[in-house]
């Protein structure tokens, strides 16, 4: 899955997070993360938002996630619903999103 | 039980009554009322307006708390909410405008520290990273050493003006990188801009021609440029689009030397110019010193050629005399635009050297 528009997910709000997608200029996959727990869970998000990227298999794009300490489904939902919006994804495969 | 909060958005020219409420919520915070902020994302707890945050295409400001809600999930909300806003009219590339004291505020909203100028004013950006991959994209067509220079032009159109500022700053420079103003508020079109200034510029060797950008005499950067016929200069952030200069783009390409034509004509660019000595070259910054140097114009019996007087001999239908202002390239462009069938509704533009 590749992005090819901008989209964004999520809110700035107290235990969500935003995620922003964007084309890749250069065919990479990118990700930044920043987050008001990034020296607790640093690790942990970055881990969560690897392996939901993976598993809808992204394969570029640029991602930027501001975390405001959510949990992880949260983490987890929000990166899907950019990227689906990203991908101009019409239709899902549920098991990716499981 | 207490109100609850409620955001919507305000059109500006439209709702006389809702903006004074809001310049009264902006001079509390010590803001000033800015007339180019055609959308505000207002939040109102019940009939008291309480936040506000204002919008021009793609730049953000005006953002006030009423102090009594500082420091609550308000601003985070109204941060979300005018995103929305943005992204809804298509500008996901943000700039914010706040004081220097309020960037940790807006790190909440996902806006990075761009450039700053000391107790006066910020600029952020809405990523972590686009003005690093920039600069990592100018980096790769540095030329290395020896004395290199820059010039930044609008060339509404081309003019053998351009031509000659161009001549004396390749001549006494190992490289010479020329930027064109990327933003779309001219007469012409940047596309016709660039290819005008390319081609009359194609023969000089040592020379890159670059696209402009965001960060480079933009709306974002420089608004009071693209006010349209009026030359304001109170509100001119200069200093912003100067540093970000100095401190960005000068370093990524290894510029020293700025180039700057006199400026008779139009006060905006004038007061530009004189502000570049300042902030490029005493100012403090984190960067060292770029030297700016003022070419005299190249006048015409007495009067300096400019792209003003050629729009001006343009709207007078006087193409023959413009023959002597431009380039060969210029123009058979000017004939073949405005030769025959010269378009009247075309005929209006705001400042440019």
């Amino acid at each position: 899955m590749r992005i090819i528009t901008e989209a964004v997910a999520g809110s700035l709000e107290s235990s969500d997070l935003l995620v922003k997608v964007s084309p890749s200029r250069d065919k990479t996959l990118e990700i930044y993360v920043t987050s008001d727990v990034i020296e607790q869970f640093g690790t942990q998000i970055r881990h969560v938002v690897d392996d939901t990227l993976k598993r809808l298999a992204v394969t570029d794009g640029l991602i930027v996630i501001e975390d405001k300490g959510a949990l992880d489904y949260a983490i987890r939902a929000r990166v899907q619903t950019a990227v689906l919006r990203g991908a101009a994804c019409k239709e899902l495969n549920w098991e990716q999103l499981s | 039980m207490p109100a609850e909060l409620r955001f919507h958005t305000v059109h500006a020219s439209e709702s006389p009554q809702e903006s004074k409420q809001i310049e009264q919520l902006l001079t509390e915070s010590d803001l000033g009322w800015d007339s180019r902020v055609e959308t505000f994302v207002v939040c109102r707890k019940g009939a008291a307006l309480v936040a506000c945050a204002g919008i021009d295409r793609n730049v953000v400001k005006c953002v006030a708390i009423s102090p009594a809600f500082r420091g609550t999930s308000l601003s985070l909300q109204l941060g979300g909410e005018l995103l929305k806003v943005a992204m809804e009219r298509g500008h996901f590339h943000l700039f914010l405008y706040t004081k220097p004291d309020n960037t940790v505020f807006f790190r909440g909203w996902g806006f990075y520290p761009l450039v700053e100028v000391r107790d006066k004013v910020a600029l952020m950006e809405n990523s972590p990273i686009a003005i690093r991959r920039y600069c990592s994209d100018l980096r790769a067509l540095r030329k290395h050493g020896g004395k290199i220079g820059c010039i930044v032009m609008n060339a509404n159109p081309f003019t053998l003006g351009h031509r000659y500022l161009a001549d004396v700053a390749a001549e006494s420079c190992d490289w010479l990188h020329v930027f064109i103003v990327r933003e779309e508020a001219s007469m012409f079109s940047y596309a016709e801009r660039y290819e005008l200034a390319s081609q009359g510029l194609s023969h000089i060797k040592n020379i890159t021609v670059h696209h402009g950008s965001e960060y480079i005499v933009s709306r974002a950067t420089f608004p009071s440029y693209f006010l349209k016929g009026k030359c304001t200069v109170d509100q001119c952030f200069t200093a912003i689009d100067l540093l970000l200069f100095r401190e960005h783009i000068a370093p990524a390409l290894e510029i020293t030397y700025r180039y700057v034509g006199t400026e008779p004509a139009c006060p905006v660019t004038s007061r530009y110019n004189k502000d570049m000595k300042h902030w490029l070259e005493t100012a403090d910054s984190r960067s060292p010193s770029i030297e700016v140097v003022v070419v005299p114009r190249i006048t015409l019996r007495g009067s300096p050629i400019s792209a003003s007087e050629v729009r001006r001999l343009l709207q007078n239908k006087s193409l023959q005399e413009i023959k002597k202002l431009v380039p060969e390239t210029t123009m058979r462009q000017l004939i073949s635009r405005f030769g025959d069938q010269r378009r009247e509704t075309e005929m209006t533009d705001g400042d440019d050297h």
